[in-house]
């Protein structure tokens, strides 16, 4: 079996699981946000229950109106507040103590290999990077998940990503990412899973690998997912002491395709022009097109690495003058570092709005609203029409580096020629 | 089990933003059903008009028992359930499409409405044609066409009883000792 059928057959306690047999399996962590959480909870009433099935296994983030926008929002989290000292939940991040969801669930240790993650948010693929089974889900499931502890699966059959070869600066996990679903187009993998595997992800940080676990959820998957290794058990170390069981694929697992990548193929940095995440370009195709915003964060990419290479590319420079240039770190971990390592200074030095950790302008929620006819160059994961916004804005997304060298141009530029001397 | 309306036929990519855009997510009341209803139902689909693959007269003339039949990738995107909720609380009973996106799909049902993917099924339909569904039977009939198609569904056998009890919540509320 494959490591997601292993994880599934073991939580539904079966020996073997196939690929689109139909599982009930136990959850080890769940997590809502401030975005359905409220919602979550008045399904869960109607339930009639008095208590969840485990308040040690839930975890709460509020991350997506961080801080509150208006009293609808803030009535929504007093209500995530109640019950969260209601039920005894200790994970509870409050608005200061998190960030994204999807970041503080690896960051602080909550996902373990070999588990299972449900969240109310389809990006919760993102915690697969840890060798977990890590889905979204609906409120009204949630809810029996809350009370029962258990959620009904159609096992997806794995679709094996392998790649091979470096990935050199300006080029990033994210070019990566965008070139495979390029190829696997926004239904590829609906109702399976994409397994990353080879030589190019093992050389990449956890940071980047999160940026494949989180846009799985673009080709459709139910889950993304890459098997542990020695780098993931160093990172879990200095996270969590709980110990865990690293499980890999079989090696004679049986997968649905095995699709081969090369970094060679991907010329050139990639722009996915909207309104579909899998339209991906060569940046050169695109390169000029006036942008009115630049945003660099979210799930996807507002982790240190990608401040770093914003920050290189920024550092003494001025962002264009009529480009809105928004940064937010996708955590408060990850804002200390970047003010540690003066980002923070050189961000606002170079003209851009630091924002407090939250989704920001990756949907409309909060903070970088686009108005009519806006162009935005995004690292965020998703550049549906409307997504961000009045209908008629658009959105391209690229890699932190991308974006960051189009910010200082106020149109969609190559980051390349700010590597030249490397 | 049986169901029979009028079809709605929706073009393909209808994604979460377009059917509940992300601006509308923190309002309404969920404290009171019909104010929520209200809300879920009127916020959605709100740029209509503006989108190719949603016929403009839609919002203006659906009505209670009316189906969707869409093509591929429907509900593609978010696992914000008032995607879902927008469409049963305009009147929607259920969904037909080429493909249909994971968590949309099981958010529909776990509101008492089935979605049913069937690759080709959108191009046998037109908007105002009527259609049976049969779930017990796995078909789906065109009743201006006569022609009859058979889809299986990969779904737990308990789905009809959830049907029946009106979705996931009353289903479990049922079954609360």
């Amino acid at each position: 079996m494959t490591l997601v059928e292993k994880i599934l057959a073991k939580k539904a306690g079966k020996k073997i699981v196939k690929p689109d047999e139909l599982v009930e399996i136990s959850v080890d962590r769940a997590m809502i946000h401030d975005a359905l959480g409220a919602h979550t909870i008045a399904k869960f009433r109607e339930l009639g229950v008095e208590k969840v099935w485990d308040p040690s296994r839930i975890v709460v983030v509020l991350d997506h109106y961080v801080p509150n926008k208006d009293i609808d929002t803030a009535k929504k989290c007093l209500n995530i507040k109640k019950f969260v000292f209601e039920q005894g939940i200790d994970n509870y991040y409050e608005v200061g103590k998190g960030g994204i969801a999807h970041q503080v669930l690896v960051e602080k240790g909550h996902v373990l290999p070999g588990t299972t993650l449900v969240g109310v948010d389809s990006h919760t693929t993102t915690s697969g990077v840890v060798g977990a089974f890590a889905t979204g889900i609906g409120v009204d499931e949630m809810a029996v998940v809350f009370k029962t502890g258990r959620l009904w699966e159609r096992v997806p059959g794995t679709i094996k990503i392998n790649v091979e070869g470096e990935l050199v600066l300006p080029m990033m996990s994210k070019d990566l990412m965008l070139f495979i679903l390029k190829r696997l187009g926004i239904s590829g993998a609906l109702f399976k899973s994409l397994q990353f595997t080879g030589s190019t992800i093992s050389q990449m940080s956890i940071a980047s690998r999160m940026v494949l676990t989180n846009m799985a959820i673009e080709s459709g998957a139910t889950n993304g997912i890459i098997e542990p290794d020695q780098k993931l058990v160093d990172f879990l170390r200095t996270r969590t002491n709980h110990s865990f069981e690293l499980m890999q694929s079989d090696l004679d697992a049986e997968y649905v395709e095995t699709l081969e990548f090369h970094t060679d193929d991907i010329k050139e940095p990639m722009v996915a022009v909207p309104p579909k995440p899998s339209n991906a370009v060569g940046v050169t195709e695109v390169e000029g097109t006036r942008i009115d915003q630049a945003f660099i964060g979210s799930c996807t990419n507002g982790r240190l690495e990608d401040l770093r290479i914003a920050a290189r590319i920024l550092k003494g420079r001025k962002v264009d003058k009529f480009t809105k240039v928004i940064i937010i770190p996708a955590s408060q971990e990850v804002f200390k570092a970047a003010l540690g390592e003066g980002l923070i200074a050189t961000f606002v030095e170079a003209g851009a709005v630091v924002g407090p950790p939250t989704c920001g302008p990756c949907m409309e929620a909060h903070m970088g609203i686009l108005g009519p006819g806006e162009v935005c160059i995004s690292t965020a994961n998703r550049n549906f029409q409307g997504r961000v916004g009045d209908v008629t804005a658009e959105i391209y997304l690229a890699s932190p580096a991308t974006v960051a060298a189009s910010a200082l141009k106020g149109k969609i530029s190559d980051p390349r020629e700010f590597f030249q001397e490397a | 089990m049986k169901l029979k309306g009028r079809v709605w036929k929706f073009g393909k990519d209808v994604d979460t933003d377009e059917l509940f855009a992300g601006r509308f997510i923190m309002g309404g009341d969920e404290t009171s059903q019909s104010r929520y209803q209200e809300f879920i139902a009127t916020s959605g689909l709100s740029d209509v008009g503006q989108r190719e693959n949603v016929p403009r007269e839609f919002l203006t003339r659906v009505e209670k028992g009316d189906i969707i039949v869409a093509e591929e990738n429907f509900g593609i995107g978010s696992s914000r359930q008032q995607a879902a909720e927008t469409l049963k609380f305009r009147g929607v009973q259920a969904v037909v499409a080429d493909s249909i996106h994971r968590i949309f799909f099981r958010n529909f049902w776990n509101l008492g409405c089935p979605a049913i993917d069937l690759p080709g099924i959108s191009a046998e339909f037109e908007t105002g044609q009527e259609i049976v569904i049969n779930l017990g039977r796995g078909t789906i009939k065109n009743l201006n066409t006569g022609k009859e198609f058979d889809f299986s569904l990969i779904v737990p056998a308990w789905f009809i009883d959830m049907v029946e009890a009106g979705g996931l919540i009353p289903y479990h509320k049922s079954r609360t000792p």
